[in-house]
């Protein structure tokens, strides 16, 4: 009986999971086809055209725009910025928001939703917003400037807007939600007693962190580095707001270029971003997954 | 049961009454149809809304919607837009420079005057074969009275470099900016190379570049520097602001700044386009953008009253002098210069 049950099971489980995969995944995958990848091998193409101040492009197949780019030191020193900013913001997240993590995801407080709360508020106010409020603090007669001031430790105002350390902080303030939180979820999930068994053992806090903690969330590690790294390499909006006019990271210089009405060089910078966050994010994953699993 | 069959009755009523009365605003309201208008969004919109829409078109019966955005992305989605039998705007708001981009590129009507009752009072400068001017100011010379005790009288005496980081420029002005820097070198506004020596050397002596508008204005306010161009009109709204700036016009000649509006080719309604440029030429409509904008009308029926006039006007002396932008010139040079500007003088 049990196996008539199962074999009746088993003929009609195929075609329905097959049916529920389709169903499930079908309208995501026609979605994503229609929005995202289709505009983007639309501005594949164009990437390869030539700007004309008429007719905006002349269609041809050239590799001009991808050699303007590389063989221009001002271009590839905006890449070079955009690749240590998001670099530094990415490590001084992961450096902050790991203890953080850890003891959101340790703690036994009754308080341990507001805590995550306080950690996600900073997402509910837009990138441009929280920019507006940083300018406000950093400006030559912003807080920080006054405040020192008046305690009499600086006699002039300092330059930290338009500077990149004003966009570090302003990219540090942005992405550390998300590094924080795919941490404490991946921490969470970590058995508390392989801890306490790792100090039973006669290992210390550091070497139960490293041979402990860091393999077992290494996974959350790198979610949290990539989203944080890519997010880093696309910011706009701080850039712009904190950084000035002279400060350029790829994401405004993008922008600029379709502003300009240079949709190919557009184009072809917005690949050239794309390819290199893809690469070193790729790379990154598999060297520390190889380095890990020996 | 007698109180709810009576109290549903007065529902029932009140439900009629109330769609009856509706019924007519919605016929009105759909009688000529839907204009969409492209516009920046901000002041513009909510004074184009105050000033044109509601009380001379909506109140007509078209329905007006409007589709904000800066007109960089705007321009894009017309040119984006081009090859569609069926656009998505009627009218779209742009500068006098991005008029003739968009004209040039194919994507604009060619403006029939004729459909524009208000078409006579147009001041001729303003009547452009592809597009109609809304609203017009000078840019002018700019100083902080506090830190600049000897008045600048032209773009000459702003853009030089003896001031040091008493000048401040604006990145997204780059074109006005360096037109401007030009005619202060003895430049053209086809020939802007004597301009460019000139802003390398205002940098070198420490010229300030603001990326917006509104953080040029800020620097102003916070006294970071005292020298720069502008349009006259937000020099008015930034002394509304309380700021401490005088405008002067400069000898050469102030750079007219035309904002205005063309019909896309694709445009669905033309006829609502037209109905929305003459309803922008309405005296009424004119005189108060004067007053609550600072830009002057381009209408010659619309009176500015003295005191305002004199804050946001020109002289007839200084509007004969009324340098306007080579548009052809800036179209085809626009990625050169930009690089220019992003690479020489920013870099």
């Amino acid at each position: 009986m049990a196996a008539a049950a199962q074999t009746h099971f088993q003929s009609d489980e195929r075609p329905t999971s097959l049916l529920s995969a389709t169903t499930l995944v079908g309208p995501a995958t026609v979605f994503v086809a229609a929005g995202l990848l289709v505009p983007l091998a639309i501005l594949f193409r164009y990437s390869f055209d030539k700007v004309d101040a008429r007719r905006i492009m002349i269609e041809t197949f050239s590799f001009d725009n991808y050699v303007k780019f590389f063989s221009d030191p001002y271009y590839t020193g905006v890449l070079a910025t955009t690749l240590r900013v998001a670099a530094l913001c990415t490590v001084v997240c992961l450096a902050m928001g790991l203890p953080l993590a850890y003891v959101l995801a340790r703690t036994q407080s009754r308080f341990k939703n507001v805590l995550i709360m306080l950690v996600v508020l900073p997402l509910f106010v837009g990138n441009a917003v929280r920019a507006a409020g940083w300018m406000t603090l950093f400006g030559s007669k912003g807080f920080l400037n006054v405040t020192l001031m008046q305690l009499g430790i600086i006699t002039q105002p300092l330059q930290i807007m338009f500077t990149e350390g004003a966009v570090i902080a302003g990219i540090i303030a942005v992405n550390l939600p998300y590094m924080v939180l795919t941490l404490q979820s991946v921490i969470e999930g970590i058995n508390r007693n392989v801890e306490e068994a790792a100090f039973s053992l006669g290992a210390g806090p550091a070497t139960m962190f490293r041979r402990v903690l860091l393999p077992l969330s290494l996974p959350g590690i790198l979610a949290g580095t990539i989203l944080t790294f890519i997010l880093g390499m696309n910011a706009y909006a701080t850039p712009v707001l904190l950084g000035g006019p002279k400060f350029k990271m790829m994401g405004p210089l993008v922008y600029g270029q379709f502003q300009l009405n240079n949709w190919p060089f557009g184009a072809s910078v917005a690949f050239i971003l794309m390819t290199a966050t893809l690469t070193l994010t790729a790379t990154a994953n598999i060297l520390i997954q190889r380095r890990f699993r020996r | 049961m007698t109180r709810s069959k009576s109290r549903r009755e007065v529902l029932l009523g009140a439900a009629a009454l109330a769609g009856a009365a509706s019924l007519p605003r919605v016929a009105s309201a759909q009688a000529k149809g839907r204009i969409v208008v492209g516009t920046w969004g901000g002041d513009y919109a909510r004074l184009l809304n105050k000033n044109i829409e509601a009380p001379l078109l909506i109140k007509d019966g078209w329905e007006v919607v409007q589709d904000q955005a800066g007109d960089p992305e705007r321009r894009s989605k017309i040119l984006a837009e081009m090859r569609l039998p069926r656009g998505t705007t009627d009218v779209q708001g742009l500068s006098a420079i991005n008029m003739f981009q968009m004209h040039d590129a194919g994507s604009v009507l060619p403006i029939d005057y004729g459909k524009l009752k208000n078409a006579g009072n147009l001041l001729p400068a303003m009547k452009y074969p592809y597009g109609v001017g809304h609203i017009y100011s000078g840019k002018v010379g700019v100083y902080n009275p506090k830190l600049i005790t000897t008045a600048p009288v032209s773009y000459k005496d702003v853009f030089d470099p003896k001031q040091g980081n008493k000048v401040g420029i604006i990145d997204i002005q780059y074109q006005y900016t360096l037109v401007c820097a030009a005619l202060a070198a003895g430049g053209k506004v086809d020939d802007l190379e004597p301009g460019k020596k000139l802003l390398l050397e205002c940098k070198k002596a420490g010229m300030r570049i603001y990326p917006t508008n509104e953080a040029f204005a800020q620097g102003l306010k916070s006294e970071e520097f005292g020298l720069g161009v502008m349009w006259k009109a937000r020099v008015v709204q930034w002394q509304n602001a309380g700021i401490s700036v005088m405008p002067v016009t400069p000898t050469e000649g102030a750079l007219a700044y035309v904002s205005g509006f063309v019909i896309p080719k694709n445009s669905p309604n033309k006829e609502g386009a037209y109905a929305y440029l003459d309803a922008m030429l309405d005296k009424s409509a004119q005189e108060a953008f004067a007053v609550d904008m600072g830009y002057n009308p381009t209408v010659s029926n619309a009176v500015v009253a003295p005191d305002l006039n004199k804050r946001i006007g020109f002289s007839p002396d200084e509007i004969k002098k009324l340098v306007d932008l080579d548009y052809n010139y800036l179209n085809k040079n626009d990625v050169a210069l930009k690089e220019w500007w992003d690479k020489e003088l920013k870099g």
